[in-house]
């Protein structure tokens, strides 16, 4: 396979003209052109999206005013955001308080630069690029609480509170989630994740493989605070949670930042689970094999273009899987949402590094993969882990509530009388 | 521009008019001015595209507010749905609803808050002018007094469309903005408004050193002195004379009431000698005032339609007196005089030793009468309903020096309306745990619902004023107050120097123990939720104390939509007081409607039967309105719990198809105003009933199971909902609870079976109940109650028979027999209750409200405790409050 190479994006050019002497101008019109351009811009038209999904769940129209279907709705907005006077109240810790929506928003970039959306396209290609964009992505959380600390108000603070305590907790079946793909892959590099699924197909279809991807898109939900999960901004409890102090453009930021890290996350499990931009499985290695071959700028705009393409639609949809959900359901409360990643996600997680290393021994390991071996094996063991958990699960949820709401309303006695 | 010196002799030439066209269109001529200009368009485009509103509702007009976010009206196509619960974000302020002086100083604080460019919108006449609620006493009558409004949105309440119509003028003002003139790019434009203080009445800190010069020289009461002497005294005075009548003539009890009345009724010297007669046919024998003696008819004397009856009230009469000593209980008007010093020992023994066990306080109330005040008490029974009995105690009518034992501690359902007659009439109650003013703020300077206190907009003791009617115009309650705005403020006030726009002198008192405001303690520290909140269904505040986020202390803050509704009622005619009824709870104006029909109905006695055709119209009414309530309450009660609208919009539909129901057969969605004394205002409109039946059998049953099926079920609601606010059968009881609350912990009580009013005994339906009490319960209850009202809609419906609609001919001129009544029917929310005291003049001497909403508060802080601020917005939810009630 000529296509497992490096695939680092200055060093392909590199490759392609000798002429260019000054990789940095790339560099700097990637930068430019990419993230600041094309990254803002598909934010910007996914809030779009959402508005529109929204409305059309709630059988409204949604925006239409704004430019035909309301396409000039986020130019207006950010329009607005940005004249906006941006406020920073008086107790405030000043300094925090502006760093703070720039943490975020760079946390939710520093995640994109590994996600190769084709041949070659990925930014960078650290060997340890998934350590990385777990790395990096967690940066959200410190962003996060600094807002809300900084904001001296209690609903941000109790925001941050919730916030710092999911984002903790939901690393943890995240990257849990991803082992499988690392035993499989052999390798934390994207780039390689990518090469893999090209060879073995999509990572999504095996049991355990589809076990994981659920797990990591619950986890990714959550990462990113979206309904079910989106206590730290609960509008309903503490009306904007840990950016309810910020005004003008720096609101604007942490909502560019939310939608940023949508559109990151799903970038993530499309590369890792849904096999980037190849198609589904008799037809996986296709553009990639017969279009693979050539260096030259055509060649790889021919091959990059569908890539591309099938890389958004896989995207699109798994987005819309957050507006739907968002659309549809409430939210958890904050216990229940702890108990629900420590209780149920974590431990099934683990038992399914088990039931993965169970595939890679039947399916990835042997010279001639055993599908039939490999689905026969770890179907049943999937199922069986998934209901075993859910009844643990079940069963202590119905033991706990009433000892700890009764243990509660105790101290409270006890204190309110001290 | 390059030098001239130059000329090529091409340019010099006459340009030939194509070119010189071709030049226009493709080349860009412009001067600063221009630039600055296209600048604009495109700075006031974005701005006008992208208004986000504050999501903050006050009054009835909220609701049409959030219609209009629903799926018939839509603003999301302006881009105007994104509500923002932080000023911070938001751009333009909707102050949707009556401006309350309670509420003022937030409003202000939020108005601040917002970020520039900022604009607000004064939705409703009430934002605009003060609305019908203009001569109360805690309303400003007007927004544009304290902040700058951009559009006025006319309407009582404004129409979605309206709404959106003011959306699009705001749009247009800010077209015409420029961005060189803009007034928050000027350092020189100061833009904050000053917060206004909660000191003896709402002041204005900008004209601080005026009212203080006005209040030292005593001008209200000057005024007060000039014009209200000769309207006040004809309409209430002369009418106390006949309750100590009353007194007197009740046939059973010939001794003296009580000894302290007659010897303050002495001390007053007026009517002494009446109560000392007790002879019987002694009518209106002694009139002192100065009233020409007119003939006033009087009503059936009982406390409500369905009650223990006169036999069993005095045989109770006679136990109660065996049991305590002789004349602890004396029967007048149907209810039992109490001595106050036995008043515990009487409600102890009613509640846990008399044969029907008397459980549940069902409302209570104070009268100001010349000689006393008077504090009423309904008892009803859950266990064996339909007995309601009526207790009074009497007390010193001086102002500060009435008291009457707390009966908070045998049923805590009265701690609220205790305080609220504390807070009205200035009535210590012993005992009371928490004697503090609830709709009012502490440091208020008067108790408003006695009958001496004249508001700030006072001009007379009844409808309509003369100031609207004289030569043909007519004059602004403001030129006649001497402050210019609704306010009154005692002459001898002092305190000037400590009043201060930082102090919340209205939740401050209502702090939950051991902790302080400004804290942010590490381990516990409070939280203010509300009065701005999203989920508080208006403007309720909780002030919390967290520990974490689990609640260690809660204490419900009301009163900041406290618009004067009962001191207004006294001032309306009896046919006045029906729109206002409407904005009671402003989601189910037919059901309130309903009920105070039901109150002067039993006034007028026969005379104002309904007929068939108006009753079966009733029915229909009352429970289409609880359909389009309960459909309202389970959509924010899921909102509550996080969802994102959908089940709010998916229920606001069907809401809206009954509203449109509403409005074709009484000109209005919300304040429908339909009811009238003896039957209905207008007959249905052709072919309204087909349309009814045709949404009541084929529609609604199949939308209730959508709700059940997308929602009973649902995972995370369970997990969310089931344990969580419980309240057992014996709290809900002693709380006072009623409607679905009461139901959903397992208490088989409803009052359209407990104390049938209309037709109701004819129509089967089943009294649904939950088992736990929880807020999952709560939903349940309501979604089968649902069921059980297209049942009834569904019967009545196929029954309805044609006929008149009224029982005479159309009046405007109602007269009302003196007497007492007390009616309560079964709203969504609960029992409401209307107790109306009329004097046989043309309105109410006393007029109060039993509202379900408010008390079923109550039980909030008891639910709440233990679990955490995300639940207790789901309680709350539960409770489903309608803030136009709480504070009336």
């Amino acid at each position: 396979m000529n296509v497992a190479c490096d695939w680092a994006f200055p060093l392909v050019w590199a490759q392609q003209s000798e002429l260019d002497s000054i990789p940095w101008l790339k560099w700097i019109i990637v930068l430019a052109v990419v993230f600041f351009g094309i990254f803002p811009g598909i934010v910007a038209y996914t809030v779009w999206g959402e508005r529109k999904v929204a409305a059309r769940f709630q059988d409204r129209i949604g925006p239409n005013r704004v430019g035909p279907l309301g396409l000039l709705q986020p130019i207006a907005d950010a329009i607005k955001l940005i004249t906006k006077e941006d406020l920073v109240p008086r107790s405030a810790d000043r300094w925090v308080h502006l760093i703070a929506p720039v943490l975020i928003l760079v946390s939710a970039f520093l995640v994109l630069p590994v996600i190769p959306f084709g041949v070659g396209l990925a930014a960078v290609n650290p060997p340890s690029g998934l350590i990385y964009l777990i790395a990096v992505s967690s940066l959200s959380a410190l962003g996060i609480f600094l807002a809300g600390w900084s904001s001296r108000n209690k609903y941000s603070l109790l925001g941050a509170m919730r916030a710092v305590a999911q984002l903790v907790s939901y690393e943890v079946p995240q990257v849990l989630s991803i082992v499988p793909i690392i035993l499989w892959a052999g390798s934390l590099s994207m780039v390689t994740i990518f090469d893999k699924q090209v060879l073995y197909g999509w990572f999504l279809f095996s049991p355990p493989g589809m076990l994981a991807f659920v797990t990591l898109t619950i986890a990714n939900i959550a990462e990113v605070n979206r309904t079910p999960f989106d206590l730290p901004e609960a509008e309903s409890e503490i009306i904007a949670g840990y950016h309810t102090e910020y005004s003008g453009m720096r609101f604007g930021l942490f909502f560019l930042a939310e939608y940023l890290s949508v559109f990151a996350v799903s970038c993530l499990g499309t590369a890792i689970f849904l096999g980037g931009g190849t198609l589904p499985w008799p037809l996986t290695g296709e553009p990639v094999v017969t279009l693979g071959g050539g260096e030259t700028l055509f060649a790889m705009l021919l091959l990059n273009l569908p890539l591309i393409g099938i890389f958004m639609a896989k995207v699109s949809l798994y987005i819309f899987l957050m507006f739907w959900i968002r659309a549809t359901l409430p939210r958890l409360r904050v216990d229940q949402l702890m108990a629900f990643a420590w209780k149920f996600m974590v431990p099934l997680c683990i038992i399914n590094i088990f039931i993965s290393a169970v595939w890679y021994e039947c399916v990835i390991r042997p010279s001639k993969p055993n599908y039939l071996l490999g689905w026969g094996v770890t179907l049943p063991l999937v199922v069986v882990s998934i209901i075993g958990v859910l009844a643990l699960y079940r069963s202590s949820m119905k033991a706990e509530p009433v000892e700890l709401t009764t243990g509660s309303r105790r101290r409270s006695v006890v204190r309110s009388v001290s | 521009m390059s030098t001239p010196t130059i000329t090529r002799p091409e340019w010099s030439t006459v340009i030939d008019p194509v070119l010189q066209k071709e030049l226009e269109q493709h080349v860009l001529v412009t001067s600063w001015d221009k630039m600055l200009g296209m600048v604009d368009t495109v700075y006031n485009w974005g701005r006008r595209s992208s208004l986000w509103p504050l999501g903050f509702g006050l009054a009835c007009c909220a609701i049409e507010m959030i219609c209009t976010a629903s799926s018939r009206f839509d603003i999301a196509r302006f881009g105007a749905e994104v509500f923002r619960g932080s000023p911070r974000q938001a751009d333009v302020m909707i102050v949707s609803g009556t401006v309350t002086k309670t509420m003022m100083p937030m409003i202000a604080r939020l108005y601040d808050q917002m970020p520039e460019p900022k604009y607000v919108m004064a939705m409703g006449a009430c934002a605009s002018g003060g609305g019908p609620f203009k001569e109360g006493y805690n309303v400003v009558s007007g927004i544009d007094k304290y902040l700058p409004v951009d559009v006025y949105i006319p309407g009582c309440p404004p129409t979605p469309q309206a709404l959106l119509n003011g959306l699009i003028m705001l749009q247009r003002k800010i077209d015409g903005e420029r961005f060189t003139q803009a007034p928050w790019y000027r350092g020189d434009v100061e833009r904050d408004v000053p917060i206004p203080v909660l000191g003896p009445d709402l002041i204005d800190v900008r004209l601080l050193e005026v009212t203080a010069e006005k209040t030292a020289q005593g001008l209200v009461e000057a005024r007060e002195e000039t014009l209200v002497k000769p309207t006040l005294i004809p309409a209430p005075q002369p009418e106390v004379p006949e309750v100590v009548e009353a007194v007197s003539d009740a046939p059973v009890a010939p001794k003296a009431p009580s000894k302290l009345d007659l010897l303050r009724a002495q001390a007053a010297g007026t009517a002494a000698p009446a109560a000392a007669e007790g002879t019987e046919p002694a009518k209106p024998a002694a009139k002192p005032a100065g009233k020409p003696a007119k003939k006033v008819k009087k009503a059936i004397a009982r406390p409500s339609l369905v009650w223990l009856g006169d036999a069993g009230l005095e045989e109770l009469a006679a136990r109660i007196n065996t049991r305590f000593s002789d004349g602890t209980a004396t029967i007048i008007q149907a209810g039992l005089l109490i001595p106050s010093e036995r008043l515990v020992a009487v409600c102890h023994y009613l509640r846990d030793d008399n044969l029907i066990k008397y459980d549940y306080l069902a409302s209570l109330q104070s009268v100001h009468f010349e000689d006393c005040i008077e504090v009423n008490y309904h008892l009803e029974s859950t266990t064996t309903p339909g007995k309601l009995i009526q207790l009074r105690v009497r007390t010193s009518e001086k102002e500060g020096e009435g008291e009457v034992p707390s009966v908070n501690a045998i049923w805590r359902g009265a701690d609220f309306q205790e305080r609220e007659v504390y807070d009205m009439m200035g009535i210590r109650f012993t005992g009371h745990p928490e004697l503090k003013r609830i709709l009012m703020w502490d440091g208020y300077a008067y108790w408003p619902l006695r009958k001496d206190f004249l508001e700030p907009y006072y001009e007379g003791p009844t409808k309509v004023f003369e100031s609207r009617v004289e030569d043909g115009r007519h004059f602004r309650s403001e030129e006649f107050n001497p402050y210019g705005s609704n306010t009154k403020i005692p002459k001898d006030y002092t305190g000037w120097n400590t009043l201060d726009s930082g102090d919340d002198t209205k939740g401050k008192t209502l702090l939950p123990t051991g902790v302080e405001i400004s804290e942010l303690g590490t381990d516990q520290f409070m939280v203010s939720m509300g009065p701005q909140h999203p989920s508080t269904h208006g403007v309720f505040r909780m002030n919390l104390r967290v520990d974490g986020e689990t609640i260690v202390g809660l204490k419900p803050v009301m009163g900041y939509m406290h618009r004067n509704h009962e001191k207004i009622g006294e001032r309306n005619t009896f046919l006045m007081n029906f729109p206002f009824t409407d904005r009671l709870d402003y989601l189910t104006s037919m059901g309130n409607n309903f009920g105070y029909a039901l109150a002067i109905e039993q006034l007028m006695g026969d005379e104002a039967k309904p007929p068939e055709r108006a009753e079966y119209i009733r029915i229909i009414m009352a429970e289409l309105t609880r359909v389009a309530s309960h459909m309202w309450s389970i959509g924010f009660l899921l909102n509550d719990l996080g969802a994102f609208f959908t089940p709010a919009l998916y229920a606001i539909e069907e809401r809206e198809l009954i509203l449109d129901l509403f409005e074709w057969a009484s000109g209005s969605r919300m304040m429908c105003n339909y009811f009238r004394f003896g039957g209905v205002a207008f007959d249905l409109p052709k072919g309204w009933i087909e349309r009814c039946r045709g949404l009541v059998n084929n529609r609604l049953d199949g939308k209730i199971d959508e709700l059940d099926r997308y929602l009973t079920k649902n995972e995370i609601v369970i997990d969310r909902a089931k344990g969580i606010g419980v309240l057992t059968a014996k709290e809900a009881i002693n709380f006072s609870t009623a409607g679905p609350i009461l139901r959903a912990s397992g208490v088989e009580y409803d009052v359209r079976r407990a104390a049938p009013y209309g037709i109701y005994d004819r129509f089967d339906f089943k009294v649904v109940t939950g088992k736990n009490g929880d807020v999952y319960d709560r939903y349940l209850v309501r979604l089968e109650e649902m069921r059980e009202s297209v049942k009834i809609l569904k019967q009545a419906c196929r029954d309805i028979p044609e006929g008149p609609i009224l029982p005479g001919k159309k009046s405007y001129q109602i007269k009302v027999p003196a007497g007492e009544a007390y009616s309560r029917v079964e709203n969504p929310k609960g029992e409401l209750g209307y107790y109306v005291y009329a004097d046989g003049s043309g309105t109410a001497y006393r007029y109060h409200v039993r509202s379900p909403s408010f008390i079923n508060l109550t039980s909030l802080e008891q639910m709440c405790l233990g679990h955490s601020i995300a639940d207790v917005v789901g309680i709350l939810g539960s409770l489903d409050i309608v803030l136009g009630e709480v504070d009336r």
